[in-house]
């Protein structure tokens, strides 16, 4: 997996590389909700960001890894930064490369739309959603409503069958 | 009938509470709700509901949850679905949403849930 970017380690609260368990997602999320000393309606918003992004690595990435039990999950790696007047959290993982497409419209799509054009299109798009699968689009909506903010992506080729996506999003201070 | 619980279990905090009385039809979903293989905890609270409201009894739900993922959001929508049409055969039901007003966006999430579902929900705060 390519090394986390030095612009996403500065100022760090919150690191993590490697298999995203649902249960590493619930004990460090339980570490933002209770040992970060901040506002909580703004930790409130990290914790949801933070579990659609990671839960996206955990469920799409295209690296997975078997687990305890003969669980498999997705791997990649997450941080959580503080700056002067934002929190951001970014996560990266492999995608198959004939997914990159698709993934850049769907992110360029919710990037383009208000915030009530936003709501419409995650009601349009859960109403349509598979219940086994619900997909990684509804939790990117989610994310950019949740946040306020827009998403920053990046799909980079890693070889002829795999790329390696980063996204990030922050959290305005008060 | 019997009623259906499903108690927190301490370290999978992603588990909500599930307490659904068959004998007073007062129904609670209480906690954080984030577990994988969303539908499969879903399903049987699903089940249950569709038996108890073929008894023609009348339902009230208390929606208590402090945080549910996008994927949990699709099976309180199937949940909302059904109340919204056994209220439409007249079947009598009341669905209540307690929101901590330390969230800056549970409001949104519910009045969404209202206008994708068409069923009124009673908000409540802690």
């Amino acid at each position: 997996m390519p090394a986390i970017k030095e612009e996403y380690q500065q100022n760090c609260l919150l690191t993590y590389q490697g298999p995203i368990t649902v249960n590493l997602v619930s004990f460090l999320g339980n570490y933002i909700k209770s040992f970060i000393d901040y506002d909580t309606k703004v930790l409130v918003r990290l914790f949801k960001i933070y579990i659609e992004l990671t839960q996206n690595v955990s469920y799409y990435s295209a690296e997975t890894k078997e687990v305890k039990n003969g669980v498999n999950c997705g791997v990649g790696w997450f941080t959580l930064q503080e700056f002067k007047d934002s929190f951001r959290i970014t996560t990266g993982n492999r995608i198959l490369k004939s997914d990159g497409p698709k993934l850049t419209q769907y992110c360029n799509e919710i990037n383009g739309l208000n915030e009530e054009e936003l709501r419409e299109l995650k009601r349009k798009t859960r109403a349509q959603a598979m219940v086994r699968d619900v997909g990684a689009h509804i939790g990117l909506i989610q994310t950019s409503l949740t946040s306020g903010n827009k998403l920053d992506f990046n799909i980079e080729s890693i070889n002829r069958s795999l790329s390696f996506f980063t996204i990030s999003t922050k959290v305005v201070k008060p | 009938m019997e009623s259906l619980v499903i108690n927190e279990v301490k370290g999978s905090p992603y588990f909500p509470y599930v307490n659904f009385n068959a004998e007073t039809g007062i129904c609670e979903i209480r906690g954080e709700s984030y577990m994988e293989e969303t539908y499969k905890f879903y399903e049987p609270l699903i089940k249950w509901i569709n038996d108890f409201i073929r008894q023609n009894k009348p339902l009230v739900m208390h929606f208590k949850l402090t945080y549910f993922n996008t994927n949990s959001s699709r099976l309180i929508l199937d949940i909302l679905d059904i109340f919204k049409k056994y209220r439409a055969s007249g079947g009598q039901i009341e669905v209540y949403w307690h929101y901590d007003t330390k969230d800056p966006d549970m409001v949104e999430e519910i009045e969404d849930f209202m206008a994708e579902s068409g069923m009124e929900i009673s908000m409540v705060t802690f």
